[in-house]
């Protein structure tokens, strides 16, 4: 059952990966992403219970949290171009 | 809602990643301890966990703006954490040296075997957190608060 399930993640995984590789602006890419990293997410959790190690639950708590901050951070890179504040506006 | 010295981007004044993050901030403080304590039994040890508490302090300074991660965490504060971090894993290897065994052999720490090497990792490994936590930290402000417009002049 395990590996009907990892097959379809995997299926799905191309699909999106299609997506990235094709997609026309740089939204429909970082979005795509973001779904890849969801994903991998479900993959990784059902990897470890196929194979008997469900500590790897842990690995997915992380990966999932660092597809977040890193969308974040591309999309605040995209929108301002910047990370931080406007430091350079103001005079301290 | 907007400032009008325009302190703040306007992606950092998203409520739903305000709020967001603020739900976050500490569960993620408390799944990289856990990492880290947890490291002898489960996946993980000083160098995620400090990965880890480092991406809450990030996300902080993300959403929130640079300015208040600085007052969160003061660059000072910040540098001191990550000598210290250095000092305490090698403070450990020289006590074992006094105590007459070779650098960082945990055996001698405790009264047997066994208690020493738990306590000599969890020290070890506590250092090697507080150094790449704030080694991380460090590299995202030193990055973020890069001032692009000194650098056009």
């Amino acid at each position: 059952m395990f590996l009907a399930v990892l097959l379809a993640l995997a299926t799905s995984g191309l699909l999106i990966l299609a997506r990235i590789i094709l997609g026309q602006t740089t939204y429909d890419r970082i979005l795509a992403t973001n779904s890849l990293g969801t994903i991998i997410v479900l993959a990784i959790s059902v990897h470890g219970y196929f194979i008997g190690r469900p500590e790897f639950v842990d690995i997915a708590i992380v990966y999932a949290l660092i597809n977040f901050i890193g969308t974040i951070a591309v999309l605040s890179l995209f929108d301002n171009g910047t990370l931080g504040d406007k430091f350079g506006d103001k005079k301290e | 809602m907007k400032n009008n010295d325009n302190e703040n981007l306007e992606t950092q004044e998203n409520p739903i990643l305000r709020i967001s993050a603020k739900i976050l901030f500490t569960p993620i403080i408390l799944f990289g301890l856990y990492v880290q304590f947890h490291g002898d039994f489960g996946p993980g040890g000083g160098f995620q966990a400090g990965v880890i508490i480092a991406s809450a302090f990030i996300l902080y300074s993300l959403i929130f703006g640079l300015r208040k991660g600085h007052e969160l965490l003061p660059p000072k504060f910040n540098f001191f954490l990550l000598v210290m971090g250095a000092f305490i894993y090698g403070f450990v290897g020289l006590t074992t040296v006094l105590m007459g065994e070779p650098y960082l052999s945990y055996n001698v720490l405790g009264s047997t075997k066994q208690s020493g090497q738990h306590i000599g990792i969890l020290l070890v490994e506590f250092g090697v957190g507080l150094t790449v936590s704030n080694v991380m930290i460090a590299l995202f402000n030193a990055f973020a608060g890069f001032n692009f417009k000194k650098i056009k002049k």
